[in-house]
């Protein structure tokens, strides 16, 4: 299994690969490179730029600049069906199947060559042969729609190699599969990979990547850090490459006293989706949660205010133990929740900021006759504009009119105005400018200061740690422990997230 | 129930089930209307179902992308009304040329409906209500309201409705009849086993997936409401055959019955799934019930609405839970690696 490939010939080379999403710089000088017949691995954070490559390689969407090479020559990758010409294909964490169409068909409706007839026989004759070639029994008169997401990752291998595909991508394709099935996927790829065909894994765990790859790359804030073979790394240097920041170039939080216990949550738990979540916060004090993206933190943050319900587990909040089923209950008690995903959840865009920021309590700005007073609804959105400095020629203005990071300041606005005892804040300052991240660290370090206790869910880690009094890390639905802004590390934290610590470091005030 | 989920996929479970259904009204009705058996009626009956059996048959390639076409009731009534007109002033026009007119016409009209919906990514219920009611419009203004009435038709138009293949015991195979059986047969091969048809289930299955794919899914929404179009002509060209006298509400409501055949048939209105043979049986079902219901004093005119409304949501809640039902005891279905020598996969 563990070959040397340092002889094997490149297929794939990027160099000086640029990428800016609406100035967001999504890759900077990046590099990557497949040899013939090998696995290697991509990691990095969220947010480290490995999508944007794929999308690259896979002609999805075109790099600003830089060179891709296949077997030495430059190539320019237009769209996905020059991609599949170029002999790549990709598996996605979500199989792309036609789920009313059989197995067979889905391996070969991408084949243009095969007539405009389709033959069933034969079709399900070579289908077998292609799925007994990966060594898989399936049924290929089925439809794809009664499979597993594993067998329907197994459909689409089997169609990337009919196609005769090189190279194969495959973004996270354990993430949602059981351990068995993994073993399953990874002798497969092996298979695949002693055969010639070289593949680029993308991973979240760790120990998969070490078990799979022959290589291993790291990319962090959309730059290459490392390339090496994995027999020459171990899983705390691949941490540390991952992480490795030199600059805080965040607000820190200021030092607050902390007040008296606001809510205790017990034992919570959801089905499939978070168990074992105890925690305590308190007034003035500003708590993080961190973890992977689909760690289960935002599905925490909803269900404490109401959205979604759990099987088990208690909230006390103020002392009292609390049933929060809707939303209405939880602002009734003081709780808001601030999403992370403001065009879809968290503002209507083509409505004025006056009435986004009112809109949660609109009952308070009725008159006797039940009409809206807009006077007493512009006082309030006038306040929060002051108090937020949001940029705007008007508070009538469209919410879609502006810019990312005042829209934050809108949504924001919005929870502020119902006076909660408890903000969830999810994902802040995501997508926003610099100059405005800053704004909202500000913001929750007033906030807690006026004892507001605050739960800062955010997948920008220097940013939890440098604003949090203490950390929850979660990891696939488990609450991995509590740690205090001192002891809390981000080489540390991001151990736990990953699941790669063997000792976790419960910390309970 | 295994042994039957094992040889059978949802849609021939449903299609089955919709042949009991109908012999189950059949039988019901033939206690409630004396003489129900009669060759008259069921001749009647052949000849009502050809026509929206073939607007069936191109709701059923629009539902498949995951679009309605609601104006096919209005390109019937107006390529009824300009097929008759032509054989009027011109009754030597020979019988093949007008259905080659009456597709043509009803191609052109479909084709605007695609040009918008496909190129123009209008959604396919607000383009063809505007065209359902546009074409309508069209209809009353240019006719003026002036009937195209059987004695101004040439005779071989007016006698074709009679006209049988064969016929036993009085029971009649008629023209009409027959041009819907070779449509359904020609479509339901073009579905199995053409390249089209089976893009036409990708697209409404998985339209993202398409897209990365690289199906040239537009033009292929364009062709499903093209070929909707062409067949809605031709349904009006039949409707010409089997009524003779045409006024401008020509054709109205038979959208609704072509949807309510299909949604019946099993065809999804989420795309994707659905045969020509369960559109045809589903045009059958609708057709019998609303003879049946013609028939029967006892149901007034209002309640046949009100029934086949009911029959139409009665279908969908089987859908969603009788077949969503059975899907679920397919899914989860693993896969195993043939060098695994023990079987413990789920």
């Amino acid at each position: 299994m563990n070959k040397n490939n340092n002889n094997h010939k490149l297929i794939l080379d990027l160099h000086h690969i640029y990428k800016n999403y609406d100035g967001v710089k999504a890759l900077t000088d990046a590099h990557f490179d497949l040899r013939k017949g090998e696995v290697h691995a991509l990691v990095g954070e969220n947010g480290a730029g490995k999508t944007t490559l794929i999308k690259i390689i896979m002609g999805v969407i075109m790099a600003d600049s830089g060179v891709i090479k296949l077997d030495g020559k430059p190539v320019h990758i237009r769209n996905p069906q020059s991609a599949q010409k170029f002999g790549i294909a990709a598996i996605y964490q979500e199989p792309m199947v036609f789920p009313d169409l059989n197995v067979a068909e889905n391996i070969f409706i991408s084949h243009a060559d095969r007539g405009s007839i389709v033959h069933w026989r034969k079709t399900f004759q070579d289908a077998e042969e292609v799925l007994s070639k990966l060594d898989v029994n399936l049924n290929v008169r089925m439809p794809a729609r009664g499979l597993t997401l594993a067998a329907q990752q197994t459909v689409e291998i089997a169609k990337a190699i009919s196609l005769n595909a090189r190279i194969l991508i495959m973004d996270e394709p354990t993430s949602s599969l059981s351990a068995h099935e993994v073993k399953q996927l990874f002798k497969i790829v092996r298979s695949l990979r002693d055969s010639g065909v070289s593949i680029l894994f993308i991973g979240h765990r760790l120990e998969e990547v070490m078990e799979i790859a022959d290589r291993i790359t790291v990319f962090r804030d959309g730059r290459w850090i490392s390339s090496k073979p994995r027999n020459e790394v171990t899983i705390e240097g691949v941490i540390h490459d991952m992480v490795g920041r030199n600059v805080k170039e965040f607000f820190a939080k200021d030092k607050t006293e902390r007040g008296d216990l606001l809510m205790s949550v017990r034992n919570l738990y959801k089905e499939n989706v978070f168990e074992g979540i105890n925690f305590d916060v308190y007034r003035g004090e500003v708590l993080g949660f961190a973890g992977l993206i689909g760690s289960g933190r935002t599905d925490v943050g909803l269900a404490l205010f109401g959205i979604g319900h759990t099987d088990s587990g208690h909230i006390i909040f103020e002392g009292n133990k609390l049933k929060i089923n809707s939303p209405q209950q939880a602002l009734k008690h003081g709780i808001a929740y601030s999403t992370e995903d403001r065009r879809k959840l968290g503002l209507i865009m083509p409505m004025p900021i006056c009435s986004n920021i009112t809109l949660p309590l609109l009952q308070r700005y009725l008159n006797s006759l039940g009409l809206i007073k807009q006077r007493s609804e512009e006082e309030t959105a006038e306040s929060f504009r002051k108090q937020l400095d949001i940029h705007t020629s008007s508070i009538q203005a469209m919410v879609e009119e502006l810019s990312g990071g005042n829209q934050q300041k809108v949504m924001i606005s919005k929870w502020l105005n119902a006076d909660p005892k408890l903000l969830i804040l999810d994902e802040p300052t995501r997508g926003i400018d610099v100059a405005t991240k800053a704004e909202v660290h500000n913001m929750i370090n007033d906030l807690a200061s006026q004892g507001v206790a605050i739960i800062l869910i955010s997948s920008d880690l220097p940013e939890v740690l440098a604003m949090s009094d203490r950390i929850l890390v979660m990891r696939e639905g488990n609450q991995m422990g509590i740690f205090n802004q001192v002891e809390a590390e981000e080489e540390i934290i991001m151990a736990v997230a990953l699941g790669q610590n063997q000792t976790i470091q419960e910390n309970v005030q | 129930m295994k042994k039957i989920l094992a040889h059978f996929n949802p849609e021939q479970i449903r299609e089955s089930f919709l042949v009991l259904l109908i012999l189950v009204f059949v039988l019901f009705f033939s206690t409630q209307i004396p003489d129900y058996f009669n060759p008259r009626f069921i001749n009647r009956i052949s000849t009502s179902v050809a026509v929206i059996g073939i607007l069936a048959v191109g709701q059923t390639l629009v539902f498949l992308t995951r679009n309605f076409d609601l104006s096919i009731g209005s390109i019937t009534g107006v390529t009824a009304y300009l097929v008759g007109q032509q054989l009027w002033y011109h009754p030597g026009i020979p019988p093949i040329l007008s259905v080659v007119l009456a597709i043509g016409i009803g191609m052109l009209m479909g084709a605007i409906n695609g040009v918008l919906v496909a190129y123009g990514k209008v959604p396919s219920i607000i383009t063809t209500i505007g065209t359902l009611a546009i074409y309508r419009t069209f209809l009353v203004e240019y006719s003026h309201a002036v009937p195209i009435t059987t004695n101004l038709l040439p005779d071989w138009i007016v006698n074709l409705n009679q006209v049988a293949l064969f016929s036993f015991h009085g029971f009649e195979f008629r023209v009409l009849f027959g041009i819907l059986l070779l449509v359904s047969i020609i479509f339901q091969f073009i579905l199995r086993y053409h390249r089209f048809g089976r893009l036409l289930y990708a697209i409404g299955s998985n339209p993202s997936a398409s897209q990365i794919a690289g199906f040239p899914d537009r033009r292929i929404v364009f062709q499903a409401f093209l070929i909707s179009g062409g067949l809605a002509g031709l349904a009006g060209f039949m409707y010409l055959v089997r009524f003779g006298n045409i006024m401008v509400l020509a054709g109205i409501g038979l959208e609704f019955s072509s949807i309510a055949a299909v949604v019946v048939g099993g065809v999804s209105n989420m795309g994707g799934s659905g045969t020509i043979i369960g559109a045809f049986l589903g045009s059958l079902f609708i057709d019998i019930l609303q003879n049946s219901l013609y028939r029967s004093l006892a149901v007034s005119e209002f309640w046949r609405d009100a029934i086949l409304g009911m029959l139409i949501l009665l279908a969908v809640a089987i859908d969603y839970l009788v077949i969503g039902h059975l899907r679920k005891k397919w899914a989860r279905t693993g896969f195993q690696l043939k060098s695994e020598e023990t079987s413990n996969v789920k």
